[in-house]
């Protein structure tokens, strides 16, 4: 699948934004009530391939957070230019979602792609590992009161493009967006630091040493 | 406060179902918040500050903890060091505790020498207890050594260093450190009379150029080198000098790209100091006032490289005497004048010539560090300190400073980076080498001996006057049995050592050794008792990184079974062997009294450390603290407490200099070993950005060693060419020492130029250290794992 994945990518037409237009009319639908379509925004010429992005998603990162791995083979074209400010759609093959980081500037400081998302090589474990992540809890989240436009949950640093992952096909539902055109996103919703007073914070032990 | 603000959004959240419900899932999410009577405003996780277990650079995270587990791990924002980023293996980080193949309970080798098993605490304490005691008892306190490293935080290296000192009369204690930025500090010793930058991280925004020396920072120090990258964006007149033996990911972002044969960086460097003296591009002022110049042996035949056989191959005992070296230098008084002469040596046609530098390279090299407009730093870590003569590269780079005042000025130093989160902490500030004590103090002065005898509360001359072994020595020592009875905590020697054939052992051949660590390794294979160590937030610690900020962070987790931190598990013995007067705290109260001790070492003599209660509260400071207050450019008027105002820059530590800095004439020296007919390749090898030190952290982490899950050799496409080699072919590469088979890689991030084959070490199922050779610095004592000579052929 990486194979022909590859193959087809590097054939396709790049640039059919085309399809981001295609997502808000698939939310407009979810937005009035079209139920039963299953739990992920329909992607009209992805050939379902967006349809488990929830599980996908997941799959991809050892925890909430974390950042995903590369699901391609690198086939040399720099990481930009298809996962740039608003994602390119393949016809026939998916979406290479939006870098969700302020700058995609090659140059730039997160312009090293690489530092933090690596390709799979192998599909072997070295070793077993009993580690369980944290699970993206569609949850989070706060309102001031009913109606106010919701707080953000998450860290913003290297999640400046809000609707890289807000909008658009590689969405999920639960997260949409109901007015991508609107833009200064932080204009309104405003980050609740969850880390509040950590600077000047004394943490006590959680538990204390115990003798042999 | 946060918790309260947190409840107060919750209870306005409770029945009104938190978010609005468009879709089938939202649905379904809606009912599982009415359940929950409301919206969540975080994961619920308790969130601590912790340094990166990996690197030197050490970044700051965050660890979120939930039910005794790590959940997550997010970049802080709040620490200076990084603002948030991570590099993949930090955002990998909780998976790195959890392999399931953890060590928990203590592990004692089978009589019949065939596998292990299970003892308790108590049984194996008292084992090394006593073995400690009948080597002390038949052979003295030579026969004892402890092998640590740059991972171990600063209270097991102090715990260490205090023990077998103090407690045992001996200074075989060694860190891995040794392997890795020896040379650094005696580069800094022997030009500043104190160990470690005088620059910090600050000047990576503040510099205009900067020079890097055989460092794959994109890789190694990957957030630093954004840090570079975000300046050079800014500014776009900012230039990245590459200077290296091959082509890295680093080569990319860079302005000039400089490839030398290896070992002639000694030759570069002394090209550049002959243009700046030709050109008249010295700064006169600052080095009449701070500099002044000293000159080592010129018998260059004389001086050895430290391994096997009499051409210094590393072979075999056989070949000549185990250990031939002479490492013979002096140091006697030079001048400005003397310089010039020597300086003749190097026009750049012959540097050229040496090096394989294109004369306009070395020109403009010249012109960047000759330029007064513009700062310049001057980077680099194993390349520059794993080198045969590696003391010699560290004081010619700082050299280029001190000749052109490019030092003690942000965005003006030569940076040293280091490669371990506490190799500046633990192996350099507390002094876990064999010859040193804390804060820079060494134990053939008997002034600092008494004065570590006074805080230790020690009967005077407790503290031997003869430094212990040095690692190679250490080891080679363990297998002639003269080191009777070895402890490794923290690192995996028989993986990382050079030349790692010659430290091979049978079972029972009358040496014990212990081995401390978190998983199994190579090195846990070849101990006879195997200890379970509670790892990074499993326990209370401290780091230092290579900017000298000391970094604190609490428990966060329990360690695994039974499984025991490092400090405790050396208290524990030394009580057993009488020795608990070192360690007169309560048992579950130790952490903060004994750094306090710790820091009493450095107090007034430009070495403060912050006490344990501000690196509590801060994200750790930059050392001297003094007045609570951190030092970002040491030596320099106005960031120094120790240096007048009127000063400029001062030098005060370097009193056997008259306080100034000392300026070191190096020549030009090949290494030990260059290809041959037989032996054509060079080898060089190193790490790679997924994997840390030995990989028995990182390649437990599913998607580290998914992407990088074993070693291969790098080799140039006209090479493999020539000999029918294809990028993911099997081939196996000889050295005189060894052989190992695994892929070839042709093109892929790293690029030898011909004639160069790289392999990364982290793989212990194909030990790129069975090849190299146990050659070393004749002053530092580091071994070169970046040269020895190969030949490479199809499987």
């Amino acid at each position: 699948m990486r194979g022909s994945n590859r193959k087809s990518l590097m054939r396709a037409q790049r640039g059919k934004r085309s399809i981001w237009l295609l997502a808000l009319t698939a939310v407009a639908g979810l937005v009035s009530g079209a139920c039963g379509q299953g739990d992920w925004v329909p992607v009209a010429d992805s050939g379902g391939a967006m349809k488990s992005s929830g599980a996908v998603r997941a799959e991809r990162r050892l925890y909430d957070g974390a950042p995903p791995i590369i699901p391609h083979d690198p086939f040399g074209a720099s990481c930009a230019s298809c996962h740039d400010e608003f994602g390119v759609g393949v016809e026939g093959v998916g979406f290479a979602p939006a870098s969700p980081h302020d700058d995609t500037d090659h140059e730039g400081a997160t312009g090293r792609c690489r530092q933090c998302h690596v390709h799979v090589l192998s599909g072997d474990l070295f070793v077993a590992n009993g580690y369980q992540g944290l699970e993206q809890d569609l949850r989070l989240g706060g309102r001031l009161y009913p109606g106010a436009p919701p707080t953000i949950p998450h860290q913003v640093l290297m999640r400046e493009n809000c609707v890289a992952c807000h909008a658009g096909p590689g969405a999920r539902v639960e997260i949409l967006t109901t007015h991508p055109e609107r833009v200064r996103c932080r204009q309104c919703h405003v980050p609740v630091d969850t880390r509040e007073g950590i600077l000047s914070y004394t943490v006590t032990p959680t538990t204390t040493p115990e003798g042999p | 406060m946060a918790m309260k603000r947190r409840r107060f959004l919750r209870t306005l959240g409770a029945g009104t179902a938190g978010i609005a419900a468009f879709s089938c899932s939202d649905q379904e999410a809606a009912r599982r918040i009415a359940a929950e009577q409301g919206s969540v405003q975080d994961a619920d996780l308790t969130w601590t500050k912790a340094p990166c277990r990996y690197c030197g650079t050490g970044c700051g995270v965050e660890v979120g903890v939930k039910n005794g587990r790590i959940m997550a791990v997010r970049g802080d924002e709040a620490n200076p060091v990084n603002r948030g980023l991570l590099c993949v293996k930090g955002y990998h980080l909780p998976a790195m505790l959890y392999g399931e193949d953890r060590l928990t309970t203590p592990l004692l080798r089978n009589s019949n020498g065939q596998g292990f098993s299970e003892i308790s605490w108590d049984e194996a304490l008292n084992l090394i207890a006593q073995k400690y005691q009948e080597a002390l008892d038949e052979a003295g306190p030579t026969s004892v050594a402890f092998y640590g490293s740059g991972q171990w935080g600063i209270h097991d290296g102090y715990a260490v260093t205090k023990w077998f000192r103090g407690g045992l009369r001996s200074n075989n204690v060694e860190p891995n450190a040794r392997l890795c930025m020896a040379s650094a500090v005696m580069g800094f010793m022997t030009q500043f009379q104190s160990d470690e930058p005088m620059g910090c991280y600050e000047d990576l925004e503040a510099g205009d150029d900067f020079i890097l020396w055989g460092n794959n920072m994109a890789e190694m120090h990957p957030v630093l080198f954004s840090r570079i990258l975000a300046n050079k964006r800014e500014n776009p007149s900012v230039r990245i000098v590459d200077l290296a033996t091959r082509r890295t990911p680093t080569s990319d972002y860079a302005d000039m790209y400089v490839e030398f044969k290896p070992n002639t960086d000694l030759a570069l460097a002394n090209g550049i100091l002959h243009l700046l003296v030709a050109n008249n591009q010295v700064d006169q002022a600052f080095v009449q006032e701070n500099v002044v110049f000293r000159r080592g042996t010129e018998e260059l035949e004389q001086i050895g490289y430290g391994s096997w056989g009499p051409d210094g191959l590393g072979l075999s005992p056989d070949d000549g005497p185990a250990e031939h070296y002479r490492f013979a230098d002096q140091a006697r008084p030079s001048s400005f004048d003397e310089l010039e002469e020597f300086l003749a040596d190097y026009a750049p046609a012959r540097v050229s010539e040496i090096t394989g530098v294109p004369v306009g390279q070395i020109h403009a090299l010249a012109e960047m560090y000759g330029d007064q407009g513009r700062g310049t730093v001057s980077l680099w870590c194993m390349g520059v300190n794993q080198h045969v003569r590696g003391t010699w590269m560290n004081n010619l780079i700082n050299d280029l400073h001190l000749i052109t005042g490019k030092i003690s000025r942000p965005g003006a130093n030569p940076f040293s980076l280091t490669g371990q989160p506490s190799a500046c902490g633990t192996a350099r500030e507390v002094g876990t080498l064999s010859n040193r004590l804390p804060a820079d103090l060494v134990v053939m002065n008997p002034a600092h001996r008494a004065k570590a005898e006074e805080i230790w509360d020690l009967e005077p001359g407790t503290i031997p006057e003869r430094p212990g072994y040095h690692t190679m020595d250490m080891f080679r020592a363990f297998m002639r049995g003269d080191v009777r009875v070895m402890w490794v905590q923290t690192t995996n020697p028989w993986v990382s050592i050079p030349n790692v054939r010659r430290i091979q052992r049978e079972p029972n051949d009358g040496r014990f050794l212990v081995v401390s660590d978190i998983y199994p390794t190579p090195t846990t294979e070849a101990a006879d008792l195997i200890l379970p160590s509670a790892g990074w937030v499993e326990r209370e610690g401290t780091f230092g990184n290579s900017e000298r900020r000391t970094q604190h962070w609490e428990k966060a987790v329990e360690p695994p079974g039974e499984a025991k931190e490092d400090a405790w598990q050396v208290m524990e013995v030394a009580k057993r062997m009488g020795m608990g007067h070192l360690f007169p705290w309560p048992e579950e109260d130790w952490h903060e009294a004994m750094y306090e001790e710790y820091r009493r070492f450095g107090l007034g003599i430009g070495k403060d450390l912050a006490s344990y209660q501000q690196l509590r509260e801060t994200r750790g400071l930059l050392w001297p603290v003094v007045d609570g207050k951190e030092t970002r450019y040491r030596y320099a008027a106005g960031f120094d407490p120790y240096v007048q105002k009127d000063r400029g820059v001062h030098f005060y530590k370097a009193t056997g200099f008259g306080e100034r800095a000392a300026f070191w004439l190096r020549p030009y020296h090949p290494p030990a070993e260059a290809p041959d007919d037989e032996y054509p390749f060079w080898l060089s090898t190193g790490r790679i950005l997924e994997h840390w030190h030995t990989g028995s952290m990182t390649r437990r982490v599913k998607q580290l060693h998914q992407a990088a899950p074993e070693a291969y050799v790098e080799i140039n496409r006209v090479d493999a060419t020539e000999l029918s080699i294809n990028s993911g072919d099997l081939v196996r590469v000889v050295s005189r020492r060894g052989d190992l088979e695994l892929r070839a890689k042709v093109d892929g991030r790293g690029q030898p130029p011909r004639g160069t084959l790289f392999i990364p070490f982290f793989d212990e199922d194909r030990l790129a250290n069975l090849l190299t050779v146990d050659a070393m610095c004749n002053i530092s004592k580091e071994p070169d794992f970046k040269k020895c000579a190969v030949r490479i052929e199809r499987a």
